[in-house]
């Protein structure tokens, strides 16, 4: 009997368990992320005169912060 | 929770955060009127990438370090080495553990150190051992057991007596 992909790996809960016991900051640094990211995209949403984020405003965002890194990957989704 | 969306092509896309939390993590700020399902998925997949970036380059502090565990304050120094991520996270980051110095040197396992008594005082244990005299004639008894006893103060009544006060 093959097995399957996941029974290679270790069991993400208890990964998960390990993360959370060694970085207990890391849920707070991604709502900061989140935060930072949304609130440059509002504020240029703003500034536009627009109600709505869209996908354009977060890709200008990341590009203007320095997270240029993530656009390409993230224009593959759109 | 793992939420999966649906591209045109058919394959779908493995989010791993929910898409309400995130939603309600971008509606705490105010000024945020709505956001589009783009948007929305955009802010996901790039938490994402910002997760897998951060915990590579502590990963890579750690292994600097010398360490196998990541710790927090690998992960400040990573967030230090990247000039955006430092602009925007270094001061929400807890601050750094102090490690408290001890005022005296550690004590060895075994009994405590204490302090030297004060002066004039003994010790307890002198108290039970025989008195070491350097004359052996001293130690030995009286023999007349009436000479043991102290001599009384012939003057002792009288001094115990009140003394009558002249009133005149």
């Amino acid at each position: 009997m093959l097995p399957q992909e996941q029974d290679r790996f270790l069991p993400i809960v208890n990964v998960s368990h390990i993360m959370k016991k060694v970085m207990p900051a890391n849920a707070k640094i991604l709502k900061y992320f989140i935060n930072f990211i949304t609130g440059e995209a509002s504020n240029k949403c703003q500034r536009e005169k627009r109600k709505t984020i869209n996908g354009d405003d977060l890709l200008w965002v990341m590009t203007t912060l320095g997270f240029e890194d993530y656009v390409e990957p993230l224009k593959g989704y759109l | 929770m793992v939420m999966a969306e649906e591209e045109e092509s058919g394959v779908s896309i493995q989010l791993e955060f929910p898409k309400g939390r995130v939603k309600k993590i971008m509606a705490l700020d105010k000024d945020v009127k709505r956001v589009s399902s783009e948007a929305l998925f955009l802010v996901s997949r790039s938490t994402e990438l910002f997760l897998q970036f951060l915990a590579e380059k502590s990963a890579q502090v750690a292994i600097e370090k010398k360490r196998k565990t990541v710790n927090l304050e690998h992960i400040r120094e990573a967030v230090k080495r990247h000039q955006p991520t430092r602009d925007f996270l270094l001061d929400e980051l807890p601050p750094p553990s102090q490690p408290t110095k001890p005022d005296r040197p550690t004590q060895p396992a075994g009994r405590p150190k204490l302090d030297p008594p004060p002066r004039g005082t003994r010790r307890i244990d002198l108290f039970f051992r025989k008195p070491e005299l350097d004359d052996p004639a001293q130690a030995q008894p009286p023999e007349n057991p009436a000479q043991a006893q102290p001599p009384e103060n012939p003057d002792q009544d009288q001094a115990q007596s009140p003394v009558p006060v002249d009133e005149s």
